[in-house]
């Protein structure tokens, strides 16, 4: 380790190289590889040849731009280094960074519309992302945006797909590092998160102003509201979870619809038949099992759940503390042990709906969004819905799901931002929107279209005519742990069908969770 | 070897040339790589999830205490050694059984080489995919090959039994991995110079003999980087087990590298992501150093 | 006769187990390409079929109907082949001189970028998310070539070097002699010599780009910059799979690295073989 600092050495090596040799280097290499001096030479440098070329020409207008709006952006953070390492290192970093960026920068070819599109001034971009994607729902979003623009001339709308598995994850990393979006997919299982961050807009201010915000059914209002009782998205839909099942095999073995969780377990039985690889019921042992087991333990414990805080009981204890919840848990192991597919253990949305489309179990409880897929799948009169079946009591409990628009807090085009999340939301679009998807809309008005009173949908309406014995419960979402909650009791039900956790400790285990939940509120 | 390069003391013509040449691949590595993971490494100290982002501040050890005292944590790191270990000699005594059948020249090599090669050039998420379609518990098409041939009398569940979806994703991941050792190892037997052979078939060694006097020594080094390189890919590879079935059925499949993705992924929660990332890099630096030790670094050829 | 005996029960064995391996390596492609090919009501249809009955091609079609494919394909291929050869080029320079010379720092860089092969990059994945976007990179494919280019940079630098220390250095000295200067003994003397072993890197570089499926989801969300794996991954729907789109992406993306593969396959084996061992 002889000779000066490094410090001094780099400086040094800095100045020699902005001074004369990286342009004199930079463009005799590039010469001799563009020029025809070489005699054989091989396929590869050739296509090297040509895209260099190619980066040259295409990187000229970047590099014509570059270094003084990268210099502008990152006064400060450069002006540190400047100070510190001298101004000939800072030049030649600055030479290669530039060099570098506008390499890469020419790689997208589509990379000036962002400066090109302010340049017509009235034109104003919004960007939407979307998280419950799928090819089919984009088309449909689609449609309605064209329509918006056509409404709104002076707007230009980019909407955002990211697939569907790390859609939210992208959604929060956008949030969080400000970047340009301006309305947003928010749903009840994120507004907590968002809020939390301040990430979305309350939306007070528009909806006073909104004629439709009267006509939002309550249960829309109830969703839009969850956090802090403020607007802070308009939901798209509700999600309510019916029975689907295959009529044609019912009625093979002369069975009814289940009314409660104990025919379904019959039922399921008796349709099971291996060596025909079919099966009862499309159970649900993977992402998302939690709130099939809590379902059941709640109507298994009747009219003493609490609505409001439905995790726990009137009395305040937790709905996991009775003889009832023990019993609920083993009618849902049951139904798995005796009349659904070995593979569902591991189930998600998917596969459930999946397999009841393949023919290989005969029912099926999801969401109202599956109705349509089940209908381009499967033929007429193979197939119904009806209401969730109820705990021995005859009480059944629902949670309302709710997705929507919501608008991001840093937006700069509020007003635009807004002025999308209206029309999306306007009866009209709505019911366009959640008939094409297959949603329960959200205006009052809709409720009166045929549409909804008849057919696949009828037992939502049912449901709901019915309050004593249709119960519908308040998510329990806000609660910290809830995250932490959906994969600990999936986990845990896992553990109990592989033989690994007692039904017993398992609701032990739960039981304490939730009353430290609610010691540390929400 | 300090100072050979760089000696006089204004700076040579030599070192900037040395200098051009490397500044290109370090400073953007140092920017994009190091930096990141150096914060990333940061992370691991702080409470840093997407829930909650008003929330960042330094915890010390909490997040590794987290992973360290989750229930899962032993199944994981059993798995993740299996994954590493059982796909590493697999893919290696296939990839060498194959390499020595295809040293021969016979017609239709190149075009055999090229049907079973093609795997390595696929993405690990495709090829999980495409096995998760074929070990479907239903209607894949192993079950129905199996029941065909009699093999089994009721459909197995290979990606909802914990008993067989490490298998499955581990048979996946074999599939994926033969084809580099092939490659590499066929590469490196085409270099052995013939007159070895010549001098081993005047000593009269017959086939076995040859393998391992002659073949097997002058391969060692490649040998060596290689099932060095692979474990610290295989055990860096959460793709195929990510498509297949994301860790479970009841967290059975995880390894640390999908464990790490599932924080980031589905949890947001950079904090224990990047605990986990430090456990990774602190074992898979510890096995270098140990196999690097064990098999003499300098027997080790480059690539 | 016994010779005759033993050699042909040795050449049997050997079919045999080419024979299996083979049928391993190919039946999941053919069972893609089946899939693929069948009407999409096929799909889910008892018994399964081994043979195609009915060929269709409306899986196919519909990957194009329901999604910009013929953008991503073109997408994936300007990504990928354009960080190919940023990195190739970057990774001569430096593979070069971290071969020939040996200076203060060397071995450190080395290991520096020996590293990074065992540092799993998530760790890094926020953090490069707020750089990239400080920077105002997000969503432009140029962000991915520079980071597919610096990911693969310390590999293929690796790579290369093991290909520069075969070839002796009185090559190019020779050449300097005669009046070139280092790097055009470089390009004009050495790189010739090396094409086996730099069509290898460029081909791992290539491939590596072509499948990357994380970074591209986190930098992109443009419908125009989207590439393969990304658009396939939204296959994925909340619903299920959609097994015939899916799997008629999958032909579709695998064919161009299998044509790579085929076409280069003699230049990889020669390189490797110039490069690999002779420790």
């Amino acid at each position: 380790m002889t000779g000066r600092s490094w410090k001094a050495e780099l400086g040094f090596l800095g100045s020699y190289l902005s001074d004369r040799f990286t342009a004199l280097l930079a463009a005799r290499y590039f010469l001799r590889l563009v020029s025809k001096e070489n005699g054989n030479r091989s396929l590869c440098l050739n296509l090297y040849d040509s895209m260099i070329v190619w980066l040259l020409v295409c990187g000229i207008n970047e590099i014509m731009k570059g270094p003084w709006t990268f210099y502008n952006n990152n006064y400060f953070f450069m002006r540190g280094i400047f100070v510190r390492t001298g101004k000939k290192l800072f030049a030649s970093a600055l030479l290669i960074v530039t060099a570098l960026s506008s390499l890469t920068a020419c790689g997208s070819g589509t990379s000036s519309e962002g400066s090109a599109g302010s340049g017509s001034s009235e034109q104003v971009k919004i960007r939407m992302i979307e998280s419950l994607t799928s090819p089919a729902r984009t088309e449909v979003l689609n449609q309605m945006l064209t329509k918006f623009e056509e409404a709104n001339p002076g707007i230009d709308v980019e909407l955002i797909s990211p697939p569907l598995d790390s859609a939210d994850t992208k959604i929060a990393q956008m949030l969080s590092s400000k970047a340009d979006v301006d309305v947003l997919e928010v749903r009840d299982s994120t507004v907590k998160q968002f809020v939390t961050n301040n990430w979305i807009a309350d939306l007070s201010a528009y909806t006073s102003k909104w004629s439709g915000y009267g006509t939002l059914n309550t249960s829309a209002q109830m969703s839009a509201n969850y956090i802090e009782n403020k607007p802070y998205y308009i939901p798209y839909g509700l999600y309510e979870k019916i029975l689907f099942y295959r009529t044609d095999w019912f009625k093979e073995k002369g069975l009814e619809a289940p009314k409660t969780w104990e025919d379904l377990y019959q039922a399921a039985k008796a349709i099971t038949d291996p060596s025909k690889n079919r099966y009862g019921y499309s159970f649900r042992g993977g992402k998302g099992a939690d709130s099939y087991i809590v379902d059941m333990v709640r109507d298994y414990n009747g009219t003493n759940t609490n609505p409001e805080d439905a995790m726990f009981l009137k009395n305040g204890n937790t709905i996991f503390s009775t003889p009832e919840a023990k019993q609920a848990l083993e009618n849902h192991l049951n139904i798995y042990k005796d009349g659904s597919p070995k593979d569902s253990v591991n189930w998600g949305f998917a596969e459930m709906v999946e397999g009841f489309e393949a023919g290989i179990t005969g029912m099926l409880i999801q969401d109202p969004d599956v109705i349509d897929v089940v209908k381009q799948k499967m033929g007429e009169g193979t197939w119904s819905t009806a209401a969730i079946p109820a705990g021995p009591a005859g009480v059944t409990h629902f949670k309302v799901g709710a997705a929507g628009w919501g608008m991001a807090a840093h937006s700069e085009h509020k007003d635009e931002a807004w002025k999308l999340i209206e029309f999306l939301s306007s009866p009209e679009e709505n019911e366009f929107f959640t008939q094409k998807i297959g949603l329960i809309p959200v205006h009052t008005t809709a409720s009166e279209n045929e549409f909804y009173k008849t057919g696949y949908y009828k037992p939502y309406m049912d449901m709901n005519a019915d309050t004593a014995h249709y119960i519908p419960v308040k998510p329990e979402t806000d609660y910290k742990g809830f995250g932490e909650w959906r994969s600990i009791i999936q986990q845990d039900t896992q553990a109990i069908i592989f033989g690994k956790l007692s039904v017993d400790d398992a609701l032990k285990k739960w039981d304490a969770y939730w009353i430290d939940q609610k010691k540390q509120g929400k | 070897m300090n100072n050979t390069g760089v000696r006089k003391p204004r700076l040579s013509r030599t070192a900037a040339f040395i200098l051009f040449c490397l500044l290109p691949a370090l400073i953007p590595v140092v920017v994009l790589t190091y930096f990141p993971i150096f914060k990333g490494i940061i992370m691991a100290f702080q409470n840093y999830s997407l829930f909650n982002l008003n929330d960042i501040r330094f915890i010390g050890f909490d997040n590794f205490k987290t992973v360290l005292q989750d229930p899962n944590l032993p199944t994981i790191m059993q798995n993740t050694v299996l994954w590493v270990f059982i796909s590493l000699i697999l893919q290696f005594a296939i990839g060498f059984v194959l390499s020595l059948l295809l040293y021969q020249k016979f017609p239709g090599r190149g075009v055999y080489q090229g049907l079973i090669y093609y795997s390595w050039a696929m993405s690990g998420f495709l090829i999980g995919i495409i096995w998760r379609w074929m070990f479907n518990g239903q209607i894949g098409v192993i079950n129905d090959l199996l029941l065909k041939m009699g093999l089994i009398s009721e459909r197995i569940g290979f990606l909802s039994d914990p008993k067989w979806a490490m298998f499955s994703v581990i048979v996946a991941n074999i599939w994926y991995g033969v084809a580099f050792f092939a490659i590499m190892l066929t590469a490196a037997m085409q270099s052995i110079p013939e007159e070895l052979f010549e001098a081993a078939d005047m000593d009269g060694a017959n086939g076995l003999q040859k393998m391992l006097h002659v073949i097997i020594p002058y391969i060692l080094p490649t040998i060596i980087t290689t099932t060095a390189l692979r474990v610290i890919w295989i055990f860096n590879f959460p793709d195929i087990i990510y498509a297949m079935t994301n860790g479970g059925p009841a967290n059975s499949t995880h390894i640390l590298s999908t464990f790490m993705l599932d924080k980031i992924v589905f949890g947001g929660d950079y904090g224990l992501a990047g605990a986990i990332g430090v456990i990774s890099i602190v074992l898979l630096l510890l096995y270098t150093l140990f196999y690097l030790f064990a098999t003499k670094a300098s027997k080790a050829g480059d690539f | 006769m016994k010779r005759k005996v033993i050699s042909r029960v040795k050449l049997s064995s050997k079919v045999i187990i080419l024979g299996i391996w083979l049928l391993f390596m190919v039946f999941p492609l053919y069972w893609m390409i089946l899939t693929s090919l069948k009407p999409k009501n096929d799909i889910f249809k008892f018994p399964l079929e081994y043979l195609p009955e009915r060929i269709s091609f409306e899986n196919y079609a519909n990957i194009f109907a329901i999604s910009k494919f013929h953008v991503y394909i073109g997408n994936s291929l300007l990504v990928s082949l354009l960080s190919a050869f940023i990195v190739i080029i970057i990774s001569i320079l430096s593979s070069y001189v971290l071969a020939r010379f040996t200076f203060r720092g060397s071995r450190q860089i080395m290991s520096g970028f020996f590293l990074t092969q065992m540092i799993p990059m998530f760790i890094g994945f926020g953090p490069l998310y707020s750089i990239m976007s400080q920077l105002n990179l997000l969503n432009k494919q140029g962000s991915l070539v520079l980071m597919y280019s610096v990911l693969l940079i310390p590999f293929c630098t690796l790579m290369l070097k093991g290909f520069f220390q075969r070839i002796p250095s009185s090559l190019e000295e020779a050449a300097m002699i005669d009046g070139c200067s280092r790097l055009g003994g470089l390009i004009r003397i050495i790189l010739p010599v090396m094409k086996p072993g730099i069509s290898a890197t460029f081909i791992f570089a290539f491939v590596q780009n072509w499948n990357e499926l994380f970074l591209a989801i986190m930098f992109i969300d443009r419908e125009e910059a989207k590439t393969i794996p990304v658009a396939m991954n939204s296959f994925i729907t909340k619903f299920d799979i959609d097994w015939g789109a899916m799997s008629a992406a999958t032909v579709l993306s695998v064919i161009p690295t299998m044509i790579l593969f085929a076409l280069c396959q003699r230049l990889i084996v020669q390189g490797l073989t110039d490069g690999a061992v002779k420790g």
